[in-house]
């Protein structure tokens, strides 16, 4: 990668930020730091950057945390792409923030390179899916084989290889792992996890509607 | 509300449908005549439909996440203390219904007025007894609230009450019973049955509205104290373990992983019934493996572990968690990380991947009397008809994969 991201970091932890910033590698900057949701629309919306790292609990606000950051910048979705930051992984945190706009998911476990990684792709228009998120996925559209898209446009069900895929990203298999045990290209591989994100924003299934409006989501 | 007349149903309807006050209100007296509509749905309404506004009350729905901890703050507007105006004008109601019965009674008025008044008295006083002391100041703190409409809810049911009442004894005491006097003590009967109806409903359905608020904050009450004792049993002993041990760089990172995920199971997980989860067993697996086991290095190994639905556990899940352990601790002690584990449980099988980064281990190669793969894992899972086979490929570390036919469906586990 020649090119380095500007990144905005948004978390409430400064230890956190420091801890980020150190582990980020040279390929990522960090141009700009906010700790609310106030501060993180404004500097959002001044710098415009092409990645935001948004915690997904952040004061402030309505109280709706990085979901809400993303919703009021819905304008700049196009170059300003979110990568959710979060260390809970309760389900409703992960699809409430999904479904406001965010590219990715990522837990604050991961490490530097991966998370250097996951900034870079989600700069370059990609998805990034945790291993959880894809678990999510399964669980939210059933993940019996019977149940599955015939056609592109469908929004409710996954593709059979759209399952794939997210089954063996749960299994804990990288990018590159899951082309290889396919046989097809790190980039097809990329073209389903964007759709599978298409469809987690989009979806009005009925099970996923309602488990998020089990959890007041909608 | 504020700008209330009666219950205020047209304004909050108006609220709800987004439509001027006067409109609504226009609506229910051009209703009235067309057979006492008006009236009717207003008084449904008023019973059925929660005080409020509908659009703060959305404000207040916020995301469950957020609402976890943080406990919600009830904001008491101050008001009146004692609707003075409401009680005088109950008041004055109750005295014309004493004097139009002791009018009715005719000269009988002066000896027969104690009996009338103490009805009265003693209704007055059952309704309002109803209320323990604390809900009555409830109410009356509640600004521009029920109060004034409730005295004037009991005042007016007292007096149907009374009148039934006085019907009744007035009449019966006379002459002899005609079918006139019959019917009329009929409807005397009604009226006053209506009018302990009265009010009685509104009371009843306060109270159940009340107890079922009353039980979810006790229940948030209790879930807080639950989380603050455990905080300070765990979390707090933990970090003091750490402080005295922060030299010993395996030991804290365990010991912070094992706290974390403890922490995690109360913040975040629904805590299911010990032996209604297999998601449950299985993360008790995990916790039990990262604890116990140390990677090849001596550093504690930790397991990312995703599950996909759930059921109850039977003999086949059972068998099939068993040998998950096996893998697990296998792929923990023997691989490398990171390690993956991954559930997932259909309509008809349960599927199991265990994944680390080593090597791995070629399954003729082991030898037969090395009981614990062949024997732990996979022959656990075919005895129960399932299969288990283990993928090495250089560079791309093993993965175990188990299967358990499984008979009914995955849902079981929520129905109950």
């Amino acid at each position: 990668m020649s090119d380095v991201v500007d990144v905005v970091l948004v978390d409430d932890h400064h230890m956190f930020r420091t801890g980020v910033k150190a582990s980020l590698d040279a390929g990522v900057r960090v141009v700009g730091e906010a700790d609310t949701v106030d501060e993180a629309i404004r500097l959002v919306r001044s710098v415009q950057p092409p990645v935001v790292l948004l915690d997904v609990h952040l004061p402030g606000g309505d109280g709706g945390g990085g979901a809400e950051v993303i919703r009021a910048c819905t304008d700049l979705l196009a170059t300003t792409r979110f990568l959710a930051l979060s260390v809970s992984d309760a389900s409703d945190d992960v699809v409430a923030v999904i479904r406001a706009g965010a590219r990715g998911y990522v837990t604050k476990n991961i490490d530097g390179p991966d998370l250097s990684d996951a900034v870079r792709r989600v700069a370059s228009g990609d998805a990034v899916f945790s291993p959880r998120l894809a678990g999510f996925v399964l669980d939210a559209f059933g993940s019996s084989a019977g149940d599955v898209a015939i056609g592109d446009d469908e929004l409710d069900r996954l593709s059979a290889r759209e399952r794939e895929v997210m089954r063996l990203i749960a299994r804990g298999y990288s990018y590159r792992e899951v082309a290889s045990e396919l046989f097809i290209s790190i980039k097809t591989v990329e073209t389903h996890v964007s759709a599978v994100l298409r469809k987690l924003q989009l979806s009005s299934r009925h099970e996923l509607t309602r488990w998020a409006a089990a959890r007041r989501l909608l | 509300m504020r700008g209330r007349w009666f219950g205020g149903v047209a304004l909050g309807l108006a609220a709800h449908l987004d439509l001027p006050v006067g409109l609504v209100r226009l609506a229910f007296i051009v209703l009235t005549p067309v057979a006492a509509v008006g009236p009717v749905l207003y008084v449904f309404w008023w019973l059925a439909i929660p005080a409020g506004d509908p659009a703060a009350a959305a404000r207040d729905v916020r995301p469950s996440a957020l609402t976890r901890l943080a406990r919600r703050q009830n904001v008491i507007e101050p008001g009146r203390r004692i609707p003075v105006t409401d009680i005088a004008i109950g008041a004055v109601l109750v005295i014309a219904a004493v004097l139009l019965v002791a009018v009715r009674a005719g000269a009988d008025v002066e000896a027969d007025w104690l009996l009338p008044a103490l009805i009265v008295l003693s209704g007055l006083w059952l309704a309002w007894s109803q209320l323990d002391a604390a809900q009555r100041d409830r109410l009356r703190d509640r600004a521009g609230g029920r109060t004034p409409v409730s005295v004037l809810r009991v005042a007016g049911g007292i007096l149907l009450a009374g009148v039934g009442v006085l019907l009744f004894i007035g009449l019966g005491s006379g002459e002899g019973v005609e079918p006139a006097t019959l019917a009329q003590s009929i409807i005397a009967a009604v009226v006053m049955l209506g009018g302990v109806a009265l009010v009685l409903t509104p009371w009843w359905l306060r109270l159940v509205r009340e107890l079922g608020d009353e039980r979810a904050a006790r229940a948030r009450e209790s879930e807080r104290a639950d989380i603050a004792a455990h905080l300070h049993d765990s979390v707090l002993q933990t970090l003091a373990l750490i402080r005295l041990r922060a030299d010993d760089s395996a030991e804290v990172a365990r010991m912070a992983r094992a706290q974390e995920r403890e922490l995690r199971e109360w913040l975040y997980d629904d805590r299911p019934a010990p032996g209604t989860s297999v998601a449950a067993s299985l993360r008790e697996i995990v916790a039990e493996v990262e604890d116990s086991r140390s990677g090849p290095s001596g550093d504690p190994v930790a397991v990312e572990a995703v599950v996909v639905g759930d059921r109850v556990p039977d003999v086949d899940t059972e068998a099939l968690l068993q040998a998950t352990r096996e893998a697990l601790v296998n792929a923990v002690v023997h691989g490398l990380p990171p390690v993956s584990l991954y559930l997932e449980v259909g309509a008809s099988q349960v599927e199991v991947f265990v994944r680390d980064h080593g090597e791995g281990f070629d399954l003729e190669e082991v030898a037969s009397d090395r009981f614990g793969v062949r024997e732990s894992i996979i022959g656990r899972v075919r005895r129960r008809g399932g299969t288990a086979t283990v993928t090495c490929k250089p560079g791309r570390g093993t993965e175990v994969h188990l299967l358990v036919p499984v008979s009914s469906g995955p849902d079981e586990g929520e129905e109950r």
